[in-house]
């Protein structure tokens, strides 16, 4: 396999290269994280029947009780997140709200899909959005240099992480404030494990990782940042009113081909300017050229291993998403943007 | 004790440091360091749960008692 025009090892049933942290292969060439995976796939299939039962049962414990709405959907247009979307509405009827955070890099095709998308399931939409001077200064910095801890690097890039970081902390102030009792999310089954598919989540948690991100910018940025988290005066006056965080797609039936097609029913089109990980941003591939340069591993590849190894996304189909050369051109259009 | 911290600590280095364990002592603060997010939380418990047969009850989700080697330790402890 070639990465970076360099060739490497990769694993022979998921896709984890030899430059992935921690990563050891045995004399069949699997490596370590799929071996360690064996016996948790054998209990996927009870597993996610388990959640399904356990999300059945909160709808039924919160529906209709709220003020406003029953749920806040992080919603980037892309198609995880419209599919999401979709489930909460069409399967559990919820009164649903869409929250999107317009980070200046999402692709016109997506915000169309957002229109299209929201209309069609007659859900209301509110769409955040931070000035330009900010934001440029936030991305510039996060493409420069790696701000968060190794572990979360792990995972996903400097710049993603602090555009989710902003997206987490904008849905939950509005939930608190609105009494929403559900938050969700459109993460892949690669994503995040099943396990944290369905969180209580509570004030002293949430208030200390939140203090974690914070702390990780300078001082010119974080005055700035700590404007969208949640304030410090919510953890005590909302404390009863943290909200259970879901992502759904991490235990109902996912396939790609099966997911667009669904939407495409109600409108959407798949972008055609958006790099090969994502269906929504315009900055995506060059935080994935950035991340690739300083740590020679892709910032997906973690994602899409678990994926490939739940053969929810098949291996060629993996190869083809992570070891793609950028799109110069995309690369280049964000540079210019934040003058890189 | 020293068992048990051993064991949770081979358990957030192989999944949540990837093998490397560097700088984690055993009150090192999971979330201020980055190492587990409020989310890898929740894989934490569920390995807890299994490997303990415990139930870990919402309330019981705060950084008193999951935060660190010995709040885990500690929190075990206090539930057997």
């Amino acid at each position: 396999m070639t990465q970076n025009n360099t060739t490497i090892k990769i694993c022979k049933r998921c896709i984890l290269p030899v430059t992935f942290p921690g990563i050891k292969f045995d004399d069949q060439g699997i490596c370590n994280y799929c071996r360690r995976e064996e016996s948790a796939a054998a209990r996927a299939s009870d597993k996610k029947e388990k959640y399904r039962k356990r999300l059945d049962q909160l709808v039924h414990d919160i529906k209709g009780k709220a003020p406003g709405y029953d749920a806040i959907m992080a919603y980037s247009g892309g198609k995880d997140s419209s599919y999401a979307l979709k489930l909460l509405k069409e399967r559990y009827d919820l009164r649903v709200i869409a929250l999107t955070f317009d980070n200046h890099f999402v692709s016109p095709a997506a915000m169309e899909n957002i229109k299209k998308i929201t209309d069609s399931l007659g859900i209301d939409h509110i769409c955040y959005r931070l000035p330009w001077p900010f934001i440029k200064e936030l991305f510039a910095l996060t493409a420069r240099e790696d701000i968060f801890s190794a572990p979360t690097l792990l995972r996903a890039s400097s710049i993603c992480t602090a555009c989710i970081g902003i997206v987490k902390s904008l849905v939950l102030k509005t939930a608190l404030e609105m009494s929403i009792p559900l938050v969700a999310f459109g993460w892949s089954p690669g994503q995040a494990p099943i396990q944290s598919a369905i969180l209580k989540t509570n004030s002293a948690l949430i208030r200390q990782n939140q203090s974690a991100l914070s702390n990780a910018f300078p001082a010119q940025i974080k005055g700035r940042m700590d404007q969208y988290l949640v304030p410090d005066a919510y953890f005590e006056k909302y404390k009863d009113r943290f909200p259970y965080n879901i992502h759904p797609l991490a235990f109902f039936h996912y396939d790609e081909e099966h997911i667009q097609n669904e939407l495409v029913k109600l409108g959407w089109k798949a972008p055609a300017d958006t790099d090969t990980n994502s269906s929504n941003c315009l900055l995506n591939a060059f935080a994935n050229y950035c991340h690739l340069e300083r740590h020679k591993f892709h910032p997906y590849v973690w994602e899409i291993a678990n994926m490939v190894r739940q053969g929810v996304v098949n291996r060629d189909q993996g190869i083809g998403k992570i070891y793609s050369e950028q799109n110069s051109d995309m690369v280049n259009y964000a540079k210019e943007r934040l003058d890189i | 004790m020293s068992e048990l911290k051993d064991t949770i600590r081979a358990f957030v280095v192989e999944n949540f440091l990837f093998g490397n364990n560097e700088n984690l002592e055993d009150n090192t603060s999971f979330l201020d360091e980055g190492i587990i997010d409020s989310t890898g939380i929740l894989e934490l418990v569920s390995y807890l749960e299994e490997k303990f047969s415990i139930t870990v009850e919402d309330d019981d989700l705060v950084p008193e008692n999951l935060d660190s080697i010995n709040n885990v330790t500690a929190y075990l402890q206090s539930k057997t």
